[in-house]
């Protein structure tokens, strides 16, 4: 049998298909205004049209309000939205976000000539651009405390090379917003953090207007500290984008430009500590072949002193994770000492190879301990961690259940436990309500 | 070796890596002796805690600054 749906599943399903494709929203297009109607309830409804096509258009009253102008019968406009199917009517329309009038002096002109005009002054320059710090103390961010922008850096710095962060709260659209982005970036300064991150998240190129305003691209200039700027979409390009010494796609790119994975980090610490190892090895090759010199002309006196010199500094590493290595020094300092009398070159060089063979092996094995006893602490905490989510009762309410507790707050478990006219509270995820028991049946 | 302890307890992360970086190609440069062999390797045992110390213990602080009337004020940032 083949599957049968019915109108509106179809319906729905074309809409969820609109939704998920790239290119349908979040987009501008163009046109002239035509058959404008107005509902009583304050919505827009229009057509759309060019000389070849015409698209049906809803601007919605919350709409409405954002935008500055009226919008008119053959209206030549650009219009900020995305493509929604109409569920019931089984047709697809625009629903508009923005608006703005097409013409000359609009935004773009005005935004093409300030690009040009600080590009002249050299305000771009590959030249002025500053390196980042490789590892900053603070993070200066000037964004709205309300935003997504500041918990988003907050959230991705977690698990990265740990530095603080200082918010100067800005307002980063409407008026007066370029000032306090100005604000915001000179308070940084002054207060001396080590990078600032300037930015707000996605919205229309109203909203985003602040960050093309003249002041704010000369106080990213003027600042005395690199600046990252994460404004709107990775797709949004601002005038403070082409100013800041490094742009980033997102906020969340911003502070993963900025701060350096940890993990990333351990694996270049245990990289040169391989290294170190593989190093120290060869010296201890070179030595053996020292001694092989040696072998016809060797002053026993003179090396046991200076063995007796590194026995005292290997004496004094005193870490835990290498106490394994000095031990084994330690005892071929001591195997040496006792060759003072009776030394005979080819036993001592046979003793060397195996206790350089030793002290590698010693090596690896501080290193593997170290990585085995980190890993064994992190699968042992994740299994608490998931013992835990499995015995919180307010799991049970978040999936649908609901607790019921009688009077004096006993949990009632059976119809035993009620009674006709008690009260009794229902405990739910997100709060509770009182009831009387109206009837009880026992069930048979 | 304690005061060197001391020293790179003072260093940053920074500090402390570039110096156990120089440490490690002094050692693989090879021409030296024992003696500054295993004091190398003293230095980077200290320097590689000190970095892990930093990594694993470090904390960091969330703030946020405002200016009002002339005056600087910075207090933890809380969310509603």
């Amino acid at each position: 049998m083949p599957e049968v749906i019915t109108v509106t599943q179809l319906n729905t399903r074309v809409k969820e298909l609109f939704s998920r494709t790239a290119g349908l929203s979040d987009i501008w297009v163009s046109g002239e205004i035509s058959g404008l109607t107005k509902s009583t309830s304050g919505h827009y409804y229009f057509v759309l049209k060019d000389e070849g096509s015409e698209i049906r258009c809803a601007l919605f009253k919350g709409s409405r309000a954002r935008i500055d102008f009226e919008p008119t019968e053959n209206m030549k406009v650009r219009m900020f939205g995305r493509v929604d199917i109409y569920v019931t009517r089984g047709s697809y329309q625009f629903i508009v976000e923005t608006m703005e009038k097409s013409g000359v002096g609009d935004r773009y002109v005005a935004f093409e000539k300030l690009k040009k005009k600080l590009s002249d002054e050299g305000l771009f320059a590959e030249s002025h651009k500053r390196k980042l710090p490789l590892y900053p103390k603070t993070i200066g961010v000037v964004t709205s405390q309300t935003g997504a922008v500041i918990h988003d850096i907050i959230t991705t710095s977690e698990s990265r090379y740990t530095a603080d962060i200082l918010l100067a709260p800005a307002m980063v659209q409407g008026e007066g917003s370029a000032e306090s982005i100005v604000a915001g970036i000179e308070l940084l300064n002054k207060a001396g953090v080590d990078v600032i991150i300037v930015g707000r998240g996605g919205g229309s190129i109203e909203d985003l207007w602040a960050f093309n305003e003249e002041i704010v691209a000369r106080a990213i200039y003027n600042s005395k500290v690199p600046v990252v700027s994460a404004v709107g979409h990775e797709t949004d390009f601002t005038i403070a984008d082409f100013v800041a010494d490094l742009r980033a796609p997102t906020p969340t790119g911003a502070a993963a430009l900025i701060l350096r994975d940890k993990s990333e980090m351990r694996s270049e610490i245990t990289s040169y500590m391989t290294r170190l190892n593989r190093a120290i090895s060869s010296v201890l090759d070179e030595m053996q072949h020292s001694f092989e010199v040696l072998d016809s002309r060797l002053d026993p006196q003179r090396g046991l002193d200076a063995l007796a010199l590194q026995r005292m500094r290997i004496e004094n590493l005193s870490k835990s994770a290498d106490r394994a290595l000095v031990d084994k020094m330690h005892d071929m300092i001591l195997d040496f000492e006792g060759l003072d009398a009776r030394l005979q070159p080819s036993r001592a060089l046979d003793d060397m190879e195996n206790k350089k063979e030793y002290v590698e092996a010693s090596l690896e094995r501080i290193n593997v301990g170290i990585m085995t006893s980190v890993r064994e602490k992190e699968s042992e905490l994740s299994s608490y961690s998931k013992q835990l989510e499995g015995v919180n009762p307010l799991n049970v309410l978040t999936r649908g259940y609901s607790m019921i507790t009688g009077p004096g707050g006993k949990v009632l478990t059976t119809i035993d436990n009620v009674n006709v006219g008690d009260s009794v509270t229902i405990h739910m995820r997100d709060g509770k309500a009182e009831a009387d028991i109206k009837s009880k049946e026992m069930k048979e | 070796m304690s005061d060197y302890s001391e020293e790179v307890e003072k260093m940053s992360f920074e500090e402390s890596i570039e110096t156990l970086e120089g440490l490690v190609k002094e050692l693989e440069a090879g021409g030296i002796d024992l003696d500054r062999s295993i004091e190398i390797y003293e230095k980077a045992v200290i320097l590689r805690n000190h970095c892990r110390e930093i990594l694993d213990e470090g904390e960091r602080r969330i703030k946020k600054i405002m200016e009002s009337s002339g005056s600087i004020k910075v207090e933890d940032l809380e969310f509603d």
